[in-house]
């Protein structure tokens, strides 16, 4: 009945000994699926290698990353956050585990389900026209500002004086 | 007595366990596994009640000796309290 706490857990003794790592999303690449610090995420061990469209939990340093299979590559995997316009090249033996299911709020989602899948499709398949648009956004950002920044100058110095 | 706000209970192949949400998940960056029993009371006083309350909760509940209830109660707050779960 008592509660058994894990102080500052490191994932991968976690899923060693236990079998699975609950807890909560951090960051924004994994949107619009997984909300920041709001939604919770089930990992558990990798067995065998994973496949296309599944979510890695593998580390970048002391850092722990959950994003998207693309595809395989000989020593690892292509992989990209589902909010993300960059793929990444991962080796194998920095993969930890696989999301198997996920709270979002309080609805319990298995990655095996039907319409969790189609959503993943979906999203795949808007990549090229999202990056298309981000790139349009990007730039016309960079424009703005390049047109602003002598004012900015100006309004600065006016300050220090 | 009262948990503290920021976690939810989620239940993962049949075990409950406590996860931080929001502000809390800054601070806290553990994982709480507890029992039937323990998610019961979790959330039993997730709302402001006394010990007393607890130990009546649980008798509903599961239908066990008061003073079995009772020392169930006590300890599982004397965990929350120790590590800092109680407002």
């Amino acid at each position: 009945m008592q509660p058994q706490e894990t102080q500052k857990l490191k994932i991968e003794d976690v899923l060693r000994e236990k079998g699975v790592y609950v807890g909560p999303t951090v960051g924004i690449s994994m949107l619009p699926m997984l909300k920041n610090r709001r939604d919770t995420i089930v990992v558990r061990p990798k067995t065998a290698r994973l496949q296309p469209l599944d979510v890695a939990l593998y580390k970048r340093g002391d850092d722990y990353v959950l994003h998207r299979v693309l595809s395989l590559t000989d020593g690892g995997y292509i992989i990209r956050g589902d909010n993300c316009y960059a793929n990444e090249n991962v080796p194998e033996d920095t993969v930890i585990g696989v999301l198997t299911e996920f709270f979002r709020k309080d609805k319990h989602i298995l990655c095996t389900d039907e319409k969790y899948l189609k959503y993943v499709n979906k999203r795949l398949k808007s990549y090229k026209t999202r990056r298309f648009f981000v790139r349009i956004k990007n730039k016309i950002v960079g424009i703005i500002r390049k047109i602003i920044k002598p004012f900015r100058k100006k309004k600065a110095k006016t300050v220090d004086r | 007595m009262k948990i503290k706000d920021g976690f939810v209970i989620r239940q993962v192949g049949g075990e409950h366990v406590v996860v931080p949400v929001g502000e809390r998940s800054k601070e806290f960056h553990g994982m709480i596994n507890m029992n039937k029993t323990g998610a019961f009371l979790w959330n039993f006083f997730s709302q402001s009640h006394t010990l007393e309350e607890g130990v009546d909760a649980l008798c509903g509940e599961y239908n066990v000796e008061k003073d079995v209830a009772e020392t169930d109660v006590k300890r599982f707050l004397d965990v929350l309290q120790r590590n800092g779960f109680i407002e």
